[in-house]
């Protein structure tokens, strides 16, 4: 559907040279929701920028449903940004018009008939659930319901593909739960293949499918969600995955257990589907002769798998601790010794 | 006091025709040259650097004439467009040639304060230069070309009071030769009130015509 041919963008910036984007290879599938992460100055905003050629890169080739972006007309080109809708993290609203006629714009622009651009813009200000509010002004709208104008603006000319850059990323916490099911739902009822760049790892948790990382101007890293979730491989994926996941013991319990010099045989066990479901924790307490001490857990769903990380300490004699891995072990289940914390 | 009422009224009315004229044939070619101004700079829909080098220039050139050379200067181009160089119409080119590129500039900083993301939008969508200009450039720098329209057309009611040079007449030209040359307190006074009335009058009333179409 989009995909990237050793794409680099170089900019010139006072002289020097900036290379936002180098050599990326990427390939989005039709229907998935593929997310881009990566901090401010990735080269996210350049990437995907490439796709409706808002931005031309140095070299490389950009392939959107077919067509080589780099090497079309610029006429083609508009006629091929029909068929891609933006959505943009300052919602870019026309203040000047109503929400009606800032929905219907993509319509006007195409020189769509007026009784069924009526009909398609209140088709679309009801799915986004801001059906009473087409004479409103942009300005008497909270943050999530412009972000809802610019998605319902963004479908107007049914695309095949929807780009989102940092659409929620001025938005709270709430309004972004809300607006990420609207994508959803919109991915899912439409099968329109989504875009999406942020910094935000829990946005990527909830709604994507495939993901990238990437680190100066370059994809460190892809996968699936789930993947990417449970494997990190790079230190900034990690540090990104951390920020949603946590798997280190809470400082307070680090002094607590610090002060009774008890960090003996810390382990950092992680489960994955059907392991979560089974109570092997009380099982090993009850076949060996060793206790268990929980000091960290989470558990979170990924992609419809459920996935847990839990940080315990086995208590008790060191060869009872051996066979207790070793149970672990034959059971499939994934242990670290947290050496690190260990005095 | 050496004028009567008759004579007020009629300058007036010749102010209002060499305001209001000029107003008009200076947003004609005002509009347009700052739109041209704003969307050849670097990096906008058109990026077109020599146009927007030499547009600039002339642009500078006129608005560092002063307005009362500038009267003296064009006055063979004044005796081409309305066959003399005296007479109110007369005094309309001039008026024009100095509001024109003003409204130019004008012009172009309205522009300029429309949100880039707006544009970009634009951009995403598809739309052509034109599109661009008129759907999305025009309607959002609306309420900020109000203000800066009554700002010239305030500029050009002094300007006029200098066009009674050429034979324009109207109220400033009624308080130099009145007020001002035969030292006619009365007059000058009344003058002077017939302008401050009309400065504020329109002044007010483009903030308000602005302040209702600001949405945001």
């Amino acid at each position: 559907m989009i995909e990237f041919q050793n794409v680099s963008k170089v900019y010139n910036s006072g002289g020097k040279e900036i290379r936002a984007l180098n050599s990326i290879n990427l390939k989005v599938n039709k229907g998935e929701i593929f997310g881009v992460v990566g901090f401010s100055g990735a080269g996210k905003s350049s990437l995907i920028r490439c796709v409706n050629s808002l931005e031309k890169p140095t070299s490389g080739k950009v392939i959107v449903d077919g067509h080589d972006l780099t090497t079309i007309s610029k006429k083609r080109i508009r006629e091929v940004k029909k068929s891609i809708g933006m959505v943009f993290q300052h919602f870019n609203l026309l203040n000047s018009k109503t929400v009606y006629a800032n929905v219907a714009m993509p319509l006007i622009l195409s020189k769509v008939p007026k009784d069924q651009i009526k009909q398609r813009v209140s088709e679309l200000l009801e799915f986004v659930g801001l059906g009473d509010k087409a004479q409103v002004y942009p300005d008497q709208l909270s943050g999530g319901q412009k972000q809802r104008v610019g998605i319902a603006r963004a479908l107007a000319t049914q695309p095949s593909i929807l780009l989102c850059d940092e659409a929620t990323s001025a938005l709270d916490p709430q309004t972004t739960g809300s607006i990420l099911e609207l994508l959803k739902k919109i991915n899912k009822e439409y099968g329109i293949t989504i875009l999406m760049i942020t910094h935000e790892m829990a946005v990527i948790r909830e709604i994507c499918d495939r993901v990238a990382v990437m680190e100066a101007g370059k994809v460190i890293e892809e996968g699936t969600v789930f993947d990417i979730f449970s494997a990190p491989k790079t230190n900034t994926a990690q540090n990104f995955v951390s920020t949603v996941m946590h798997d280190q013991i809470p400082p307070s319990i680090l002094n607590m257990m610090e002060r009774k010099q008890a960090l003996n045989h810390i382990f950092h066990i992680t489960f994955v589907g059907e392991s979560t479901g089974s109570p092997f924790l009380s099982q090993l307490s009850k076949i060996l002769d060793v206790e268990i001490n929980v000091l960290f857990g989470n558990i979170t769903e990924l992609q419809g798998i459920p996935f847990g990380k839990l940080i315990v300490e086995i208590q008790g004699a060191d060869t009872e601790v051996k066979r207790a891995l070793s149970y672990m072990q034959a059971q499939q289940i994934l242990y670290k010794e947290v050496i690190a914390h260990a005095s | 006091m050496l004028v009567n009422s008759e004579q007020i009224i009629e300058a007036l009315i010749q102010t209002i025709q060499m305001v209001g004229f000029s107003f008009i044939f200076s947003i004609i070619i005002g509009l347009p040259l700052g739109i041209l101004l704003f969307v050849t700079r670097k990096g906008q829909i058109i990026e077109n650097l020599p146009v927007f080098t030499v547009l600039n220039a002339v642009i500078n050139v006129f608005r560092s004439v002063p307005f009362i050379i500038l009267l003296v200067a064009i006055i063979p181009v004044t005796r081409l467009i309305v066959g003399t160089s005296i007479g109110t119409s007369a005094a309309i080119v001039p008026l024009v040639f100095y509001a024109g590129p003003y409204i130019a500039r004008l012009v172009e900083s309205s522009l300029l304060e429309v949100d880039k993301g707006v544009l970009e939008a634009a951009d995403a969508m598809g739309a052509t230069p034109f599109q661009t200009i008129f759907r999305f450039l025009l309607p959002e720098a609306l309420s900020s070309l109000i203000v800066n329209f009554t700002i010239a057309t305030i500029g050009l009611i002094g300007a006029s009071a200098m066009a009674g040079t050429v034979g324009g007449g109207g109220i400033g030209d009624l308080a130099i030769t009145f007020g001002y040359q035969r030292f006619d307190t009365t007059t000058m006074l009344i003058t002077v009130a017939i302008l401050i009335v009309l400065v504020q009058g329109l002044q007010s009333f483009g903030n308000i015509l602005s302040k209702k179409i600001r949405r945001g």
